[in-house]
């Protein structure tokens, strides 16, 4: 999750793209919250997300609940402000005295808080890279391995993924599912990186 | 990770899958290049190979079982208790209040993104910031690997083992935090041997603002539009 705030590819000037939802509860009160994480991810299920955890792995929604509640955390990307907006009214009502942190543009942020009468709390700001950046794939390429929160998409299979669109061997569609498999997180979003494939495929 | 030579077909639908590039075909042979290779795991979990040939050894010995450790999300760190390279920072932050107004937590994160880092880059690293002074987040899975918090050195025996990426986190008084920033930057941008992010946090005012991301701006810093928030739902 800390990687989401170095996800690449988001703008201002494209809000409402995409909002990445955790929620977590404090490793001294994990055996307390249990019920919490489960009502927490009921919710966040019911609304549908674009990813969740554990969903790469194969869960349906009564294993995902099941890791959840052991790991004492969930995470979802969602590519719809107005869902987002709905997960923190339900699940704020409910008061369940778990973290929620929320991972996209700031603006979009305020702009979920405000609509629920919240405010941030605490922000986590990227900095960007620095070392040996001329070790770093093409930006493009790295608008789609940001997305996996411990960096386990593959800039090799994202280039070997444009090359069987290209050839229409492969949709995009196919690509971001193939891409976001080894991301336990559930934090790649398929819709994004299925556009981002395309792009790519078309102006290379 | 290796391949077995008797199972393996050479269909080489398993080389794109590394995110390090360890698997490759070498003498008319796929192999997973020891050196390379940070045993995340990912080549094993995609599935990818019809025959079963990715195969793992049944006790990765020390020190590089600290690859898997700081490469595979699904190992969690007997340290932290938590899965992941981290520690919980800001993500639980209204509950533990471990980042107040006044202090900025630094998240410094070596071989993201997709580079893989050695932890002789970390070590360099780890001192860098103890000369400066910071104060460590204890509970981080990095901590263990120091052997001399006088110095910030690591254990001699693990700089050769390759990551997927390790994260250094401390604080640091608000009011030297830009100086701070300005001094990592360059001493990163000089040292290392690979790529490291850096990310800073920071409690927001009472209206929900963030001072030092404005502090941030004005000192002609470029941070992304987008990041990480902590809403406060645990105190509502």
């Amino acid at each position: 999750m800390t990687h989401t705030l170095n996800r690449r590819g988001l703008s201002e000037d494209r809000t409402h793209d995409e909002i990445v939802i955790l929620c977590m509860a404090q490793q001294k009160q994990k055996t307390q919250k249990q019920e919490a994480l489960k009502e927490i991810t009921r919710t966040i299920l019911k609304y549908k997300p674009d990813n969740i955890m554990s969903a790469p792995l194969g869960a349906n929604e009564e294993a995902i609940i099941a890791m959840s509640v052991g790991a004492g955390i969930i995470t979802a990307v969602f590519n719809n402000n107005e869902d987002v907006r709905n997960v923190v009214a339900e699940i704020k009502s409910k008061k369940l005295g778990v973290s929620m942190v929320l991972s996209g543009l700031f603006e979009d942020v305020r702009g979920i808080c405000a609509a629920n009468n919240m405010q941030e709390h605490t922000y986590h700001i990227s900095l960007g890279i620095f070392g040996r950046t001329d070790k770093l794939p093409d930006d493009k390429t790295m608008e789609i391995t940001t997305q996996c929160g411990h960096a386990l998409i593959s800039p090799h299979l994202v280039n070997d993924i444009v090359k069987k669109i290209k050839k229409g061997k492969m949709t995009g569609a196919e690509g971001a599912r193939l891409l976001i498999k080894p991301c336990v997180c559930g934090v790649g979003n398929p819709k994004r990186i299925e556009t981002i494939l395309d792009e790519m495929a078309k102006s290379e | 990770m290796y391949i077995d030579k008797d199972l393996c077909q050479s269909c080489l639908d398993c080389l794109p899958v590394c995110p390090m590039g360890a698997i490759m075909l070498k003498d008319k042979e796929v192999i997973i290049d020891y050196e390379m290779c940070v045993e995340c795991g990912v080549c094993r979990r995609f599935r990818i190979c019809p025959e079963d040939a990715i195969k793992q050894v049944e006790e990765i010995p020390y020190p590089r079982i600290i690859r898997a450790v700081f490469s595979d999300p699904l190992v969690t760190h007997e340290s932290t208790g938590i899965g992941g390279r981290g520690t919980e920072e800001m993500k639980t932050n209204d509950v533990t209040n471990n980042f107040t107004l006044g202090k900025i937590g630094f998240s410094v994160e070596l071989g993201r993104p997709g580079v893989g880092a050695y932890l002789s880059d970390l070590d360099k690293v780890a001192r860098k910031v103890t000369s400066m002074g910071v104060i460590f987040a204890e509970e981080n899975p990095v901590i263990p690997l120091i052997a001399d918090r006088k110095t910030g050195a690591l254990r001699p025996e693990i700089l050769k083992e390759k990551v997927l990426s390790a994260i250094v986190e401390f604080l640091v008084p608000e009011e030297d935090a830009l100086d701070f920033i300005d001094e990592l930057k360059k001493f990163m941008n000089e040292e290392l041997e690979t790529v490291a992010t850096m990310s800073v946090i920071s409690r927001a005012d009472q209206n929900g603002d963030s001072e030092f991301l404005k502090k941030l701006k004005d000192h002609g810093e470029t941070p992304y539009p987008n990041g990480k928030v902590n809403i406060g739902m645990a105190i509502v």
